[in-house]
C-alpha cells in the first residue's frame, strides 16, 4: 500500500482539517507552554518547532506515521551500510566518514572505518605539507593560493564550510588563500587567474567520477595557464600543481594526475554528502586539520543522537516530520532558509542541493509514480538581507511558505561591544520576523484599524534552529541534522534520496548539441532550439566580418 | 664606578664585560634560572667570539659579579638596562623599584629596543629635579664584532635632556672614545628614532641589492659589474651592497621588525614589511635554484651546506637562512650534510636528531657524495677550497654560491656548474 493510502496518513489528513482552521496566534494563546512543549535540544542545537501549526496530537500522529514506515529500522540500515540506494546498488555511508578512528564498521569484507581513516590520514599529510609551506610549485616557491575546482557536492559543501568557519583558522595558516571555481563557462576561473601567481598556486580537482565536464573544462584551462606561465613540461606541472580528489583513480591518472597526488573516496559517498571525506580538503586547508576533525566530531554527535534518541526527542526526525506535515497535510510547497549570521551565507545554496537533489523525486522505491508531494521548492538568503528582498511575499503574498530561521545565540564574545550589538540586532530581527510571520499584526493592539494593504495576516509556520555558538562542532551537527532530516523524509515518502537520475539526460543532450554551433543542425531539433542555435551562428558570422 | 647591568642576552653581557674591563665594579642581574648556569652553556656568550674569555677573566678578577633579583640590593651608581624587546613591563617595574630605593641621583641607561618614546615614558615615572634620569644610548651591536663595537665605537649618540645625566654618562663612556668620529647629544626620542632609521636604511639597502640581483639573474647581466658601477657613485657608496641569500641575526631582525610595526601602525606603510617578507623569500633562493636545476625532484638527493651561522664570525643561527634551507630540503626527503666552523652545536639543538641531517666537522666530508654544495655563510675557510678534491668527492659538481665568493669562470674550469646570486 502506498503511504498516502495508509491509515497513519489518513489519520493525519483528517486531523489536518481541524488544524487548518486554527491560527498560530490562537495556538499560542491557548497554550502558554508551547515553547517548552515544542522545543528540543541535542548536539549544540536548539530546535524550536513551537511556531509550527501543530498540536500535541499532530506530533503523536506524525510519530505513528514514522513507526508505520519502519523508520527506526531504516535509520539503522543506513548506518549499517545496507543498500539504501537501490537504483545504484549502493549503501550511503556518509555517517562512516565522521566516525572516530577505532570504531568498527564492516560492510561485506571491507573495514570501512580503517579505510576512511587511511584516506583522511593521507589528506592530513598533504594539508600539513602545504601549511608548513613545504609544498613547492614549479619554481620552488611554497604554495600560497589553493583553488578548489569542483561543482555540486565537490563545491557547495566545502565552500559553505570554509566561509562559515574561516575565523577558526590558526594564525600561521591564514596567509593561505582558498578559492572556489565551479562554473563551466570559466567566468570564475578567468577572473581568478588574472590575480594569481602561477608558481605558488595549487589546484584541487574534485570530481567523484573525474568525468564531470564542468570540472575538467576548468582544470584544462588551469593546466594550460600553468604550462604557458612556466615553460615546464606538463608532467611536472600536474605533479606539483594539481591534487585530484576522486573515487575514480584511473580516470584521474588518465587526465594526468599521478597516483601520489590523489586522494580517494568511494562510490558509497554521495556527492552532496561528501564534504566529510577528502572532498573536504579545502576545508582542512582553510581552518586547519584539527578544526576539520572537530567539524566531523560535531556531525558525529548528531549521528549518535539520530541513531539513539527516540522519535519524540530526535531532532532530525522531528524536523522531518514537521515538514512532512506542512508539505503533505497543510499543502505548503515553498521552503525558505534564513540564516541570521553572515557566515552562513552559503547555507541556502548548499541546502538547495542537499534537499532538492535528494528528494526532488516522483517515483517511489517500487518504481511507481507517487501520488503525494515530495520535496518543496527551497531557496534562501542571509535573513537580514532577505528582509529587503522577498520577505514582502512572506508577509503579504498569496503563497504559504515555511521558513527555517537559523542563528547562533552567542557571537563576537571576545570582540568589540559594537560588534556584539550588531549580533544582538540580527537576533532581534530574527525573532521579530518569525514572531510576526506566526502571529501577524495581532502583536499590535490596534492592528484592526489599519487599511488592508498594511495588515499582516500571519499564520506562516517557521522553525528556529539556534546554536549555542557557531563552532566547528555545532556547524557539523547542524549540517548532519539537515542530512538526516532529508533521509527521514525519503523514508516517509518511500523514495530514494541518494540517486539523481534527473541530472543525467541534460548532459547527454548538451553533448549532442555541442557540435551543432559549427556544423549542421540535426533535423529532429525542435524549432526553438534550432532558432536559438541559428541566432548564435549568425552572431558569430557577424563578429567575424 | 659601580654599575649594575640588567639583561640576559648578548647586549647585556657585552656591556657587562666591557664596563668591567674598564675598571668599573659591575654586577649583572639576569633571570633567576641563569645565575648559576655555566657561562659556556649560555648561547649568547658562547656564540660571540672572545666574549666567554673576557667574562670569565673579569669574574676571576672580581670586577664582574653575577646576581639575580633575589639578591639583596647592592649599591650602584649607574643602572644599565639591556633587556629583551618583550620585557617592557619588567623594565617599568624595575625603574619604579629603583625610584623608590634611590630618591636622589639615580642614573639609568636604557639600551633596550622598546620603541620610540619609551625612554620618555620611563623618565615620566621619575623626578628629574632630584636627578633621577634615564639616558638612551643606542647599541652599536654587531654580532661577531660585539666587543669591538662597544669598546671602540666610531659613533655614539646620547639621548637625554638632563645635564647631570649627561655629565655622569660622559664619564662612564670616556674610556671608549679614542676612535670616536661622531658624538651627538639629542633627545632620547630622537636617539631612539635614529637607531631605527639607521637599521631600517641598512635593511632597505640589503633588500634592494638582493632584488637587483634577482632581476639581474632574469635579465642575464652580472650584478657584480652593476654594483661596482653603483658603488662608484659617492651618493651611494659601497657598503651594504653585497647581494646574498638573505640576512639574519637576532638584534638586527628585532629592530627591523619593531620599526616595521611602527611604520605600519603610524603610517599604514608596508615598506619595511615588504623588505622583511622579501628577505624571508630570499633565504630560500638557493633551494629554488636547486629545485629548478633538478627539474622539481629532489627526492633522495644529498645536499651540502657550507656555513650555517647567520654571518661569519658568530655561532649564532638566529633567523639564519640555513634554517629555512635545511627545513625545505628535509621536507623534500633530501639528505643534508652541514659544515660550519662554529654553529654545528646550535644546529643540533635547533633540529634535534634527524636521520636525514648530518653535521660534519670537516667541509670535505660534508661534500662527499653530494649532489650540490650550497655556500650559505662566507666563513674565510671556504673562500679558496681544494677544487680538484671537492669535484672528485661530489656526486654532481654543482655549486650554489649564496654569497658570491667564488669565481665562476675558474670553477667551470674545474668542471663545476656554478650558480651565484645575480650572476
Amino acid at each position: 500500500m502506498a503511504v498516502n493510502n495508509s491509515p497513519a496518513w489518513k489519520a493525519l489528513q483528517f486531523h489536518a482539517t481541524d488544524l487548518e482552521r486554527q491560527h498560530l496566534k490562537d495556538l499560542f494563546l491557548n497554550n502558554p507552554e508551547r515553547f517548552d512543549q515544542f522545543s528540543f535540544s541535542a548536539a549544540h542545537c536548539l530546535l524550536d518547532l513551537s511556531k509550527q501549526r501543530m498540536s500535541a496530537q499532530t506530533l503523536d500522529l506524525l510519530i505513528n506515521l514514522s513507526d508505520q514506515q519502519g523508520l527506526r529500522q531504516k535509520i539503522q540500515a543506513m548506518f549499517d551500510g545496507e543498500i539504501v540506494n537501490p537504483s545504484e546498488d549502493r549503501p550511503a555511508l556518509h555517517t562512516a566518514l565522521r566516525q572516530p578512528a577505532g570504531e568498527t564498521l564492516n560492510v561485506g569484507d571491507q573495514d570501512i572505518n580503517a579505510e576512511v581513516h587511511r584516506s583522511l590520514a593521507e589528506m592530513e599529510k598533504l594539508v600539513q605539507q602545504i601549511h608548513n609551506q613545504q609544498w613547492r610549485g614549479f619554481d620552488g616557491s611554497p604554495i600560497k593560493s589553493v583553488v578548489n575546482i569542483g561543482v555540486g557536492g565537490s563545491d557547495l559543501g566545502p565552500l559553505m564550510t570554509c566561509r562559515a568557519l574561516g575565523q577558526f583558522a590558526p594564525e600561521h595558516i591564514r596567509s593561505l588563500d582558498i578559492h572556489f571555481v565551479s562554473s563551466m563557462d570559466g567566468s570564475q576561473l578567468a577572473r581568478l587567474l588574472n590575480k594569481l601567481n602561477p608558481a605558488s598556486t595549487l589546484f584541487i580537482v574534485s570530481s567523484k567520477s573525474f568525468t564531470t565536464i564542468d570540472t575538467l573544462a576548468n582544470a584544462n584551462t588551469a593546466l594550460e595557464w600553468l604550462i604557458h606561465a612556466s615553460d615546464v613540461p606538463q608532467e611536472i606541472i600536474t605533479q606539483h600543481h594539481f591534487i585530484g580528489v576522486t573515487a575514480s583513480p584511473a580516470k584521474a591518472v588518465e587526465w594526468g594526475i599521478p597516483e601520489q597526488n590523489q586522494l580517494r573516496f568511494w562510490d558509497w559517498t554521495g556527492g552532496r554528502y561528501s564534504m566529510w571525506s577528502v572532498i573536504g580538503m579545502a576545508i582542512a586547508l582553510q581552518i586547519g586539520y584539527d578544526n576539520f576533525r572537530r567539524f566531523l566530531n560535531g556531525a558525529w554527535e548528531m549521528d549518535r543522537h539520530f541513531l539513539a534518541a527516540e522519535a519524540r526527542s530526535n531532532l532530525p526526525v522531528l524536523l522531518a516530520l514537521t515538514e512532512i506535515w506542512n508539505i503533505n497535510f497543510l499543502n505548503i510547497h515553498a521552503h525558505a532558509i534564513l540564516p541570521y549570521d553572515g557566515r552562513l551565507e552559503y547555507l541556502p545554496a548548499y541546502l538547495e542541493q542537499l534537499e532538492m537533489e535528494s528528494n526532488g523525486k516522483s517515483v517511489n522505491l517500487d518504481g511507481e509514480y507517487v501520488a503525494h508531494s515530495t520535496c518543496p521548492i527551497l531557496w534562501g538568503e542571509v535573513g537580514p538581507n532577505a528582509q529587503h528582498a522577498f520577505y514582502q511575499l512572506l508577509h503579504q503574498g498569496t503563497e504559504a511558505v515555511m521558513c527555517d530561521f537559523i542563528a547562533p545565540a552567542l557571537r563576537y564574545e571576545d570582540q568589540s561591544e559594537e560588534l556584539q550589538k550588531q549580533h544582538q540586532l540580527a537576533l532581534a530581527n530574527c525573532l521579530a520576523q518569525s514572531r510576526l510571520l506566526a502571529l501577524g499584526d495581532s502583536v499590535l493592539d490596534d492592528a484592526g484599524d489599519a487599511p488592508a494593504h498594511k495588515r499582516y495576516r500571519g499564520n506562516q509556520p517557521s522553525t528556529t534552529i539556534m546554536l549555542d555558538r557557531l563552532t566547528p562542532e555545532s556547524f557539523g551537527a547542524l549540517i548532519a541534522l539537515y542530512e538526516h532530516k532529508v533521509y527521514v523524509q525519503s523514508v516517509i515518502w518511500e523514495i530514494n534520496p541518494f540517486d539523481q537520475w534527473g541530472v543525467e539526460l541534460g548532459k547527454k543532450v548538451a553533448t549532442s548539441l555541442m557540435s551543432s554551433f559549427d556544423n549542421e543542425i540535426p533535423e529532429d531539433t525542435d524549432s526553438s532550439t534550432e532558432g536559438l542555435i541559428r541566432y548564435v551562428q549568425q552572431q558569430r558570422r557577424e563578429s567575424k566580418q | 664606578m659601580n654599575v649594575k647591568v640588567y639583561g640576559a642576552d648578548l647586549s647585556a653581557w657585552v656591556a657587562a664585560a666591557c664596563l668591567a674591563r674598564s675598571g668599573n665594579q659591575v654586577i649583572i642581574e639576569g633571570p633567576d634560572d641563569q645565575r648559576d648556569k655555566p657561562l659556556e652553556e649560555i648561547s649568547a656568550i658562547r656564540d660571540e667570539p672572545g666574549l666567554l674569555d673576557q667574562i670569565a677573566d673579569q669574574i676571576a678578577k672580581g670586577q664582574l659579579l653575577r646576581s639575580n633579583h633575589n639578591d639583596p640590593h647592592s649599591h650602584a651608581d649607574i643602572h644599565w638596562l639591556a633587556l629583551q624587546p618583550n620585557e617592557q613591563s619588567k623594565a617599568e617595574s624595575l625603574v619604579q623599584k629603583l625610584a623608590r630605593e634611590i630618591p636622589q641621583n639615580l642614573l639609568i641607561i636604557n639600551q633596550c629596543n622598546f620603541g620610540v618614546g619609551y625612554t620618555d615614558q620611563l623618565q615620566s615615572t621619575l623626578d628629574l629635579e632630584k636627578d633621577q634620569a634615564v639616558v638612551y644610548i643606542p647599541d652599536n651591536l654587531q654580532e661577531g664584532k660585539a666587543l669591538q663595537g662597544f669598546s671602540q665605537p666610531k659613533r655614539i649618540i646620547l639621548g637625554t635632556e638632563s645635564q647631570w645625566a649627561l655629565t655622569m654618562t660622559r664619564s662612564l663612556i670616556r674610556p671608549y672614545l679614542q676612535n670616536i668620529e661622531h658624538l651627538q647629544v639629542m633627545t632620547a626620542r630622537e636617539a631612539e628614532f635614529t637607531k631605527f632609521a639607521v637599521t631600517g636604511m641598512l635593511a632597505i639597502r640589503l633588500g634592494y641589492i638582493n632584488e637587483l640581483a634577482n632581476l639581474a639573474d632574469e635579465m642575464n647581466v652580472d650584478i657584480d659589474v652593476i654594483r661596482d658601477g653603483m658603488g662608484a657613485d659617492p651618493r651611494i657608496g659601497r657598503h651594504y651592497l653585497s647581494p646574498g641569500c638573505g640576512f639574519g641575526g637576532q638584534n638586527f631582525s628585532n629592530y627591523i621588525a619593531r620599526f616595521s610595526d611602527l611604520f605600519e601602525t603610524q603610517r599604514k606603510n608596508s615598506l619595511l614589511k615588504t623588505v622583511i617578507s622579501e628577505n624571508e623569500i630570499q633565504k630560500e633562493l638557493l633551494f629554488r635554484k636547486l629545485w629548478k636545476h633538478y627539474q622539481c625532484n629532489l627526492n633522495g638527493k644529498t645536499v651540502t651546506l657550507w656555513g650555517a651561522s647567520f654571518k661569519p664570525g658568530t655561532a649564532s643561527i638566529d633567523n639564519a637562512p640555513s634554517l629555512k634551507l635545511i627545513e625545505a630540503l628535509l621536507a623534500q626527503n633530501v639528505t643534508v650534510k652541514v659544515h660550519d666552523p662554529e654553529a654545528l652545536e646550535n644546529i643540533r639543538e635547533y633540529f634535534g636528531d634527524i636521520s636525514l641531517l648530518q653535521l660534519c666537522h670537516d667541509p670535505y666530508s660534508a661534500a662527499t657524495h653530494s649532489d650540490a654544495l650550497m655556500l650559505v655563510t662566507e666563513w674565510p675557510e671556504y673562500w679558496s677550497p681544494d677544487y680538484n678534491k671537492l669535484a672528485s668527492l661530489m656526486n654532481t659538481p654543482l655549486i650554489l654560491d649564496g654569497r658570491n665568493i667564488f669565481d665562476r669562470e675558474a670553477l667551470e674550469l674545474y668542471g663545476f656548474t656554478c650558480k651565484g646570486i645575480g650572476r
